[in-house]
């Protein structure tokens, strides 16, 4: 069934705010009304989460009501995973994805927006956090069976860390495995190109479109 | 209470202070506590300036800065808890805090110190790359065509890419030795342009402690140069980071920190990032012992400090500052524009007009192109942005904002596109590091249009 006007715009608010309670509650609303979860995510959290992102970008909001309203969506996929998991049916999350700063970054801010969006849009998300060593991005990759790698470098000198960890997936025969992307603002095209990673995401809401693009791309 | 003692302070408080969860500062004591404060001290910019023009709100902007600092703290990653000093502690930290220092020997010698909002003596003028990665071959070149400028007091070096061929790995012996190579290299510099006691900041290849501590010991780096460290963004620091403080304070060297809070982030906007920027560098001098106090609050996209409300907020947060403080502070230009192009100099008469009128002890960079691609910064920007220090010391804040303004104008729509300009071999003749023709060219050319709207350039 379609979700109740009233319904979205009212979870619509709650995730705009950040009111986890109100947007977890509204969703159980929806699904004891037959709303389908998949739909809730589509029709629901990631429009929603695409223009709270869209507004960051734009300067309109800042990153406490980014996080807000990821802590937020991220408690309704929760409760919707949970409902699926039950049923026995397929995950509702599009892939999982290891996210870290690479050996040497000690930064935060950039690499947990790109985690925030990512969520939002339905994405299971591990973050190693910072100066992650590349056998941790390793171990991470196989332990969680990601789909996607992210490996953040904000500073220049953390440049080389991010083609040590590529190659270490390649010397250990795992690198088909895994898609391993780059991003920060260390970081550009013509470099992804030179270490041979999957792909590069200039900032935040690109990084979700690079994704997802990498999702849907074939392995090897 | 002496550096030694004051350290030992601030470990016992972070090895007893609160435990907290890392989320829960960020998103409960610094967004929270700043937004608290920006309420409680109704603080709201007038956004028709880019220059400040109201001192009862930088006045505000500086209690709010106070009272978050006491109630937020800094978090100490490595123990999880945090380091908190009452308001009357650091009102009375602040009042010990150094004026003046010397910075290199000799007849190199420079004195920096503390300016006032308006004041006619210009700031000192560090001149380099900040950090900025260079080829290993250019390394020498480049920094000389920093060194030489008779406008560029001290240098702060590039960042080696390689050492012999080999990329550097953090914490490993590579790093130690290219931390070695970088102080050979800059020694080299400072003989070839014939200013031997010129003050380095130095150790800008070393992002752990054991490559900052190595090139600061015998035989290394003097005790006249500037040691760097960075606070983690927002309002972060780790033992790795106090080792290079209590290695500096042992050495006798100057301890010259950054902290580059992210505008859109923890802070948010204009207000929020002018109130946080305050009370890191104030966080510095109580954490990290700082002499000078450093900054270059950060574009989350572009990671430029050259957009309009990163300067408002940057203005204000400097007038805060030298309004009720005697703290030294130092700026790095960001611009997102590279050498050979008008861009960057557009963005450096901009950014550095507004520090110098705001009270900025000294201007530095510039890091050209934001100081992400490689061998893209000359020496010839750092002579345009000494000039635009000593000339812009003569301007009010009106005149001031008028010229930004128009500055603004020139660059603002371009910043998006990413004018990285070209490298140095490009726009400097590498067997006279001499700038071209060409650039030279373009820096006449601006040099006129903005002595033309009022900065005395010429």
């Amino acid at each position: 069934m379609r979700i109740p006007t009233d319904l979205l715009e009212k979870l619509d608010a709650a995730l705009r705010l950040g009111n986890s309670d109100e947007a977890e509650a509204l969703a159980k609303t929806m699904l004891e009304r037959g709303v389908e979860p998949v739909a809730l995510v589509q029709e629901a959290l990631v429009p929603t989460l695409t223009d709270v992102g869209q507004k960051f970008q734009n300067f309109e909001i800042y990153l406490p009501e980014l996080m807000m309203a990821g802590e937020a969506a991220e408690r309704v996929t929760t409760l919707l995973e949970g409902v699926m998991l039950r049923a026995g049916k397929p995950s509702i999350t599009l892939g999982t994805v290891i996210l870290g700063q690479v050996e040497g970054d000690i930064h935060d801010i950039g690499r947990n927006i790109v985690g925030i969006l990512l969520k939002s849009h339905g994405f299971k998300v591990v973050d190693l956090g910072r100066d992650v060593a590349a056998s941790a991005f390793l171990d991470a990759a196989q332990k969680e069976k990601a789909d996607i790698i992210g490996l953040s470098a904000l500073m220049t000198t953390a440049l080389p860390a991010q083609r040590r960890t590529l190659r270490l997936f390649e010397e250990v025969g795992l690198r088909r495995q895994f898609k391993i992307a780059i991003g920060g603002g260390a970081t550009s095209q013509s470099w992804a190109d030179e270490i041979g990673s999957d792909g590069y995401a200039p900032d935040a809401a690109s990084a979700v479109e690079l994704f997802k693009m990498l999702m849907d791309a074939p392995s090897g | 209470m002496n550096a030694t003692d004051r350290l030992l302070d601030v470990i016992q408080r972070g090895l007893t202070g609160p435990v907290m969860d890392e989320q829960q500062f960020d998103s409960e004591q610094v967004a929270g506590g700043i937004r608290h404060v920006l309420r409680q001290y109704e603080i709201r910019a007038d956004r028709s300036h880019v220059v400040n023009l109201d001192d009862g709100l930088a006045d505000r902007v500086w209690s709010a800065a106070l009272d978050f600092l006491a109630s937020c703290g800094v978090y100490c990653i490595d123990t999880g808890r945090v380091i908190r000093f009452s308001r009357e502690e650091i009102e009375q930290i602040l009042n010990d805090a150094p004026r003046e220092v010397q910075l290199g020997a000799g007849s190199d010698a420079v004195h920096e110190s503390y300016r006032l909002v308006g004041e006619k003596r210009p700031p000192l003028n560090m001149g380099g790359p900040v950090g900025s990665p260079v080829s290993e071959a250019l390394f020498v070149p480049v920094m000389l065509s920093y060194a030489q400028e008779p406008g560029v007091d001290v240098v702060c070096p590039a960042t080696l890419s390689t050492l012999q061929g080999c990329e550097i790995r953090t914490r490993s012996p590579l790093e130690v030795l290219a931390a070695w190579q970088e102080f050979d290299g800059m020694m080299q510099v400072l003989e070839r342009a014939g200013r031997p006691g010129m003050a380095v900041n130095c150790g800008q290849i070393s992002i752990s402690d054991v490559g900052f501590l190595s090139a600061i010991s015998r035989g290394g780096y003097r005790p006249t140069d500037m040691h760097t460290l960075g606070m983690i963004s927002e309002l972060k620091v780790n033992f790795e980071q106090l080792n290079k403080v209590a290695h500096a304070i042992k050495q006798g060297g100057i301890i010259d920190p950054f902290a580059n809070p992210i505008y859109g982030g923890l802070g948010g906007g204009l207000e929020g990032i002018a109130v946080l920027l305050t009370a890191e560098l104030v966080a510095l001098n109580l954490v990290f012992m700082a002499v000078c106090h450093g900054s270059s609050p950060t574009h989350p996209f572009n990671f430029n400090d050259t957009s309009r409300e990163i300067m408002q907020a940057t203005g204000l947060s400097l007038q805060a500052l030298a309004r009720n403080s005697h703290l030294m502070t130092n700026m790095t230009v960001s611009p997102v524009g590279g050498p050979g192009t008008k861009t960057l100099l557009y963005e450096c008469a901009a950014y550095t007009t507004l520090c110098t009128v705001s009270g900025a002890s000294r201007i530095l960079g510039p890091r050209s192109a934001c100081g992400t691609v490689q061998d893209h910064f000359s020496g010839l920007e750092a002579r345009f942005n000494g000039g635009v220090a000593r000339a812009a010391a003569s301007l009010d804040r009106e005149r001031a904002d008028e010229l930004v303004q128009r500055l603004l104008s020139c660059y603002e729509d371009l910043q998006d596109k990413k004018p990285v300009g070209k490298p140095f071999p490009e726009v400097y003749d590498l067997s006279t590091v001499q700038p071209t023709r060409a650039w030279l060219d373009i820096y006449d050319e601006v040099v006129r249009e903005v002595s033309g709207w009022g900065l005395p350039l010429r």
